[in-house]
């Protein structure tokens, strides 16, 4: 049964934490060191571009009404105008094709993870204090203790400059043009969609390195926290029921262990994403992929505020969203944590 | 402690005293008893005589400042420069053994500000609960709700350029204080359930006394934990940091800093050293204190092997 009472509750709870995080957002800019529209508009603009700038911010009312009508403007996703990077284009617009980029790398990254991670974890689980679980567990701990500004830079010089295997950086080979076929903003997709195989073949080949290299950290969780589920569950009383009734170790392993031990993965693939929107910003700027994650180091570099407020809610409302569909998720296999 | 069982001289004593108690200690026993976890103390402590070798003896001018003409430029490791020199025919022996102590240094204080925030706002959310509990709680959720990397980077914006890594550390204290605080109320919570506390308070004591003689000895083990797993976490983030151009100022011998010139200068170029031995020096510590943490975690509930945060 769809747990409705439980994701009400979940709703409303989340509707503070929202505010609380808009609110953490408009003070950043209101602490930061300087005059934000003498920063937008550079040292040597004339006093009345200053002014106006001053004005487009609403920097002149006072700071409540300033953040009421943040507040209101974040509710209606309207982060207004950049100033520097993309002048007079308005930060929605300026998300909108800088964010397929970064979640197309999140979600290669994390696919990978469950691919490689979950088959880890069971097989480490079930060879138990052998050198194939000692194997994997120190793997594990050394993925996570890779940092991917090493790991990245390594991999480019390993693949991509001494066996020219892949390309070092970018999303796409030059010689092709995206934004024709552009449907989801994710070329991967988009080339599928459009049929177009020779560039649908550049794009994977593109985003091999980079998904491996964020996806060895979510791989190295997943895979930890898979093995001692399994662990757990192995010891239930109905994993012995079942082998006492005769059913093969195999199967009983892969059909009343390994979905039960899964349930709790879930909530790991949660609380690692944000980690792997973290690695999209490193892994970003270590490939030249112009993501979410780019845009928002160049626009803290540059004071480019409404690009800062812009993506910093961004992230954190995708974050929020994807631990409430993992909670959902959760309730939804697991009844018992509804109460 | 029994100790006139022996014979020996005194060193060995004490020695012994330390055999038993150690011996007594569940938690130090299975410890000790877990190799991974010494090969992750055994790292630790390698990078701490590193650090404190390189602060003691190394000048920092000298070895921040360029050496053109007096070293050769941009050379492989060789013998007698096993690490190779950078753009600015620096030696990266010293730079990178520097760079331990930044960790160290920039990490200890990171992870001691945010492990001391968090341990006052999570036992004071137990202890008072109500109101007390809900603001400083659904406070710590909503610096939950970013990805941490990303809230350090808009944080890091408040502070001035010339903090240099302290705005770095800055930023970070707050990101991770959250983590302790979670931690922390959740041990108090389960501590404050005991019968001593409610007779400690019986007997009139004041509320400062309960939780700093009473309540927060007892939440040691998981603070130490903590402590320990983010150590790693922290010296990554500060890390991160300076390679995104936000921690240390130009010709700091950073880790971080010396990664993000390797990257963006030498990677094309084929000088893989530039990043290679930073980063290797970085992932090693890091390392380290994973492997320690996890044997810890390990030692204080083995049931709760690997449950993450």
């Amino acid at each position: 049964m769809f747990p409705k009472r439980f994701v009400l509750k979940r709703l409303l709870l989340l509707v503070p934490v929202l505010i609380g995080v808009a609110t953490l957002v408009f003070s950043i800019l209101h602490l930061s060191p300087g005059d934000p529209a003498l920063t937008i508009a550079g040292e040597r603009a004339s006093q009345e571009f200053v002014e106006r700038i001053r004005a487009d911010l609403g920097l002149n009312d006072p700071i409540w009404v300033q953040y009421i009508d943040f507040l209101g403007n974040v509710a209606r996703f309207d982060f207004g105008e950049s100033y520097v990077i993309n002048r007079n284009t308005t930060v929605r617009e300026v998300l909108s094709n800088t964010l397929p980029v970064t979640l197309e790398l999140a979600l290669y990254g994390q696919l990978f993870g469950i691919l490689f991670g979950i088959p880890l974890g069971v097989l480490s689980a079930v060879k138990q204090d052998t050198i194939t679980d000692h194997a994997t567990r120190v793997g594990a701990l050394a993925g996570i203790s890779v940092p991917i500004f090493w790991s990245g830079p390594l991999l480019i010089l390993l693949f991509a400059q001494v066996l020219g295997v892949f390309p070092t950086s970018g999303r796409i080979s030059s010689s092709f043009s995206v934004s024709a076929i552009r449907v989801t903003g994710m070329v991967t997709i988009d080339t599928l969609i459009a049929g177009e195989w020779d560039m649908f073949r550049s794009a994977v080949r593109h985003m091999l390195l980079p998904s491996l290299v964020i996806g060895i950290y979510s791989m190295a969780l997943i895979s930890r926290m898979m093995r001692s589920s399994m662990l757990e569950v192995v010891r239930q009383d109905y994993m012995r029921t079942a082998r006492a009734k005769g059913q093969g170790a195999k199967i009983t392993i892969l059909k009343h262990g390994f979905r039960n031990a899964l349930i709790p993965v879930i909530t790991i693939i949660g609380i690692q994403f944000g980690g792997l929107l973290g690695g999209a910003v490193l892994t970003e700027t270590v490939f030249a992929i112009g993501g979410i994650g780019t845009l928002l180091v160049e626009a803290i570099e540059v004071g480019d505020y409404p690009i800062v407020q812009g993506t910093v809610l961004t992230f954190a409302f995708l974050f929020t969203l994807v631990n409430l569909v993992v909670d959902i998720t959760y309730s939804y296999l697991d009844p018992r944590i509804q109460q | 402690m029994s100790t006139e069982t022996l014979t020996d001289g005194d060193g060995q004593t004490t020695s012994r005293g330390l055999v038993d108690r150690v011996r007594a200690s569940p938690f130090l026993s299975r410890l000790l008893s877990n190799r991974l976890a010494l090969a992750g103390l055994a790292i630790i402590v390698a990078m701490v005589v590193i650090a404190i070798y390189a602060r003691l003896t190394l000048d920092l001018d000298v070895i921040s400042r360029s050496q053109l003409g007096t070293n050769p430029n941009r050379a492989a490791p060789n013998l007698e420069y096993p690490f190779g020199t950078d753009g600015q025919a620096r030696d990266l022996v010293p730079r990178v053994a520097y760079g331990a102590w930044y960790a160290m240094l920039f990490g200890t204080v990171t992870v001691g500000a945010s492990t001391v925030l968090g341990v006052g706002l999570g036992i004071v959310a137990a202890y008072y609960g109500d109101i007390t509990d809900n603001v400083i709680m659904r406070t710590m959720d909503v610096l939950l709700a970013f990805p941490s990397l990303l809230l350090a980077l808009a944080l890091v914006s408040i502070f001035p350029d010339s903090l240099g890594l302290w705005r770095a550390v800055a930023a970070l204290t707050l990101v991770y204080t959250p983590r302790f605080a979670r931690v922390v109320r959740g041990a108090a919570l389960t501590v404050l359930e005991n019968e001593y506390i409610d007779a400690t308070v019986a007997l009139g004591a004041a509320d400062p006394r309960v939780l700093v003689r009473h309540v927060l000895p007892n939440c040691l083990a998981p603070i130490t934990v903590q402590s320990t797993l983010n150590f790693g976490l922290a010296i990554i983030d500060l890390a991160a940091l300076s390679f995104l151009g936000f921690g240390a100022s130009a010709g700091t011998p950073s880790w971080g800093l010396m990664l993000s010139n390797g990257v963006s200068q030498g990677l094309l170029t084929g000088v893989w050293w530039w990043s290679f031995f930073p980063g290797l020096f970085l992932a090693l510590t890091v390392l380290g204190f994973n492997l320690l943490g996890d044997g810890m975690r390990d030692a204080l509930d083995p049931r709760m092997r690997e449950a993450v945060d």
